[in-house]
């Protein structure tokens, strides 16, 4: 299963299996990705690993995205994040899948650049970061109802093109 | 002021090309140039943006202010999103790359070149050498362009209105090569699955040569009227200092991030189309002020006319796109020709390419910064999900790390040395 793997990401598998050992839920290797999913309890402990460890050192969040997977009836949502050590140059992925309406802990903590990622993965897909500073809509308007990104959302909606008056001085 | 500033309170150009700060001397200077004020009851928050005209789009910040010192800056963006992402859901891969290059319409074909690079990786497509050299070329032309249209605005927002005008001028030509390539100007939608949309056309390796060749000299006398220019150095030097630590915590790239003295370079890092064939150096700076990320861009404007010039000497002859019949179109002159080219062309046009399951992340360095795209497919034509992590978004994120402490004034050069485009911050 590792076999197209790098060496440096072989012992960022190594040392993760090492520390964590069965709480990894599955890794996976596409196109010489690594992904490892964890579980949303183990979501905090993993990534400040990650980002303190010495072999490790992701010092960059690439990016933090939400995900709909509705025929996962038991766990539809996902998060996944994207990080990059600078140190040595490797990526890794990790995911975590969540029931509706089970949320997840911030990681502004560990990387401010998460704020705007968890901001959007909120707004598109109604996943919770519990200890976000300001956790609003992004791109949407205040007014927005629904989670847009969703799979059972259509494409061409009904709500929106109007103009907002009464909102003035609120935001 | 420190010693190593004249009676004007400026570093001396050659003092401080030669000069390498440490991480903690810039961390100190940083530290230095911000204002520290705690916020009493004489707060005033205004809004800068949608409609400012140096928010270089409909970028909203309201600002807390003490006078002109800025306490607290929130961001407001979204006035131009436009749901790429779910709309990507809904298209196949071939469908899905000219909404890519309304990204950044600025370079519109770095998007395109990210999002194939991310597809060709999901699909394990092969580009072939031809298809590489015309990318990277069209690539770095794109990078040109993007640079030379910052250089206007950014020195427009302050103050100077004839070099916008020059500059513009200037990026015509470099317009006028991509009409000549792809037939548009701004949104090409030229890259393709497995290689690039056209041929060089007849007569293409001359012009571009002309232009290439006479750029150089343009940038060269930009850059004396600039860095000749006191209020620009006044205004440039020693201002928004962001250091590669703060650029690493806030995913600030490209060119922000080599002018805080780190050598980060996908293009090096991460070689990906016909970058590791040409020869070219990483553009570094050490100050991580306005006026370093102005240096870094016009050094890398002329790398990137050596790379156009290395792709145009060496441009191997043979296909540009990859014979790979279930991922990518055919060469459009063989359609009417060729039976087989033509049964490939109605299967990808109506069902699509067929790609296996997976999910990919490639980045490329865009002109802008680092350009990501996620995608995750579950069989078919057309992804599951599609997220581009673009770098404006980013940057837009992190101004308020960047101007708090700082005057308001400062926070134009600041906003517009960091070059944010709200097509790629919004979606």
């Amino acid at each position: 299963m590792n076999e197209g793997l790098d060496t440096s990401l072989t012992v960022v598998l190594a040392k993760l299996e090492k520390r964590f050992g069965g709480r990894l839920r599955k890794q996976t290797e596409c196109c010489g990705d690594l992904t490892i999913t964890v579980e949303p309890e183990d979501w905090m402990r993993v990534l400040s690993f990650c980002r303190s460890a010495r072999e490790l050192a992701f010092d960059q969040l690439d990016c933090l995205l939400g995900d709909h997977l509705p025929e996962r009836t038991g766990a539809p949502f996902e998060v996944v994040v994207h990080l990059l050590s600078h140190t040595h140059g490797h990526r890794l992925r990790v995911t975590t899948p969540l029931a509706e309406g089970q949320d997840l802990p911030t990681i502004t903590g560990l990387w401010p650049s998460a704020g705007f990622d968890e901001r959007e993965a909120w707004e598109m897909y109604g996943i919770v970061f519990a200890g976000h500073p300001d956790l609003r809509r992004l791109l949407t308007t205040e007014d927005f109802e629904g989670f847009p990104m969703r799979k059972d959302f259509p494409l061409r909606g009904t709500v929106g093109g109007r103009i907002r008056t009464d909102l003035r001085g609120k935001i | 002021m420190s010693g190593t500033q004249d009676t004007q309170g400026l570093v001396p150009a050659a003092q401080a090309l030669s000069r390498r700060p440490s991480l903690e001397e810039l961390r100190e200077r940083k530290d230095r140039t911000r204002r520290h004020l705690e916020p009493t009851g004489d707060v005033m928050t205004i809004s800068m943006g949608p409609q400012h005209p140096s928010m270089h789009g409909v970028y909203r910040a309201v600002l807390d202010l003490d006078g002109e010192v800025i306490l607290a800056v929130r961001p407001e963006i979204g006035n131009l999103h436009r749901g790429v992402e779910k709309l990507c859901e809904h298209r196949t891969y071939h469908q899905i790359i000219p909404l890519t290059d309304r990204l950044d319409y600025i370079s519109g074909f770095a998007m395109n070149h990210g999002f194939c690079e991310a597809a060709e990786k999901l699909m394990g497509v092969e580009v072939p050498a031809r298809g590489r050299y015309i990318r990277t070329m069209t690539h770095e032309l794109c990078r040109i362009s993007n640079h030379i249209l910052w250089l206007g605005t950014s020195i427009m927002d302050l103050g100077t209105q004839t070099f916008f005008t020059i500059c513009f001028r200037d990026r015509e030509y470099v317009l006028d090569l991509f009409e000549m390539l792809t037939g548009a100007r701004m949104t090409h939608s030229f890259a393709r699955i497995g290689g690039v949309a056209k041929d060089l056309p007849d007569g293409f390796d001359h012009r571009c040569r002309k232009v290439i060749d006479f750029l150089p000299k343009r940038l060269a006398e930009y850059e004396r009227i600039i860095k000749q220019n006191r209020i620009f150095l006044k205004r440039a030097k020693n201002v928004g200092i962001f250091t590669s630590e703060d650029c690493h915590a806030w995913r600030v790239t490209g060119p922000t991030l080599r002018a805080a003295g780190i050598a980060r370079d996908l293009r090096k890092d991460e070689p990906y189309a016909a970058y590791p064939e040409v020869e070219f150096d990483v553009a570094v700076e050490y100050n991580a002020d306005v006026y370093d990320r102005f240096l870094v861009r016009m050094k890398e404007m002329r790398e990137s006319c050596k790379i156009i010039r290395q792709c145009l000497d060496k441009m191997p002859p043979g296909p540009f796109l990859a014979p790979d019949a279930a991922h990518s179109l055919p060469m459009k002159k063989n359609v009417l020709r060729d039976s087989a080219a033509m049964i490939q062309d109605f299967y990808q046009v109506f069902r699509g390419p067929q790609v296996p399951r997976g999910s990919v992340y490639r980045c490329v360095e865009a002109p802008k910064g680092e350009m990501g795209v996620y995608i995750r497919s579950e069989g078919g034509a057309k992804p599951a999900r599609v997220r581009f992590s673009t770098p404006s978004f980013y940057h837009g994120q992190a101004v308020p790390a960047l101007v708090e402490g700082e005057m308001v004034a400062d926070m134009i050069a600041i906003f517009a040395s960091v070059d944010v485009v709200l097509g790629d911050c919004d979606r």
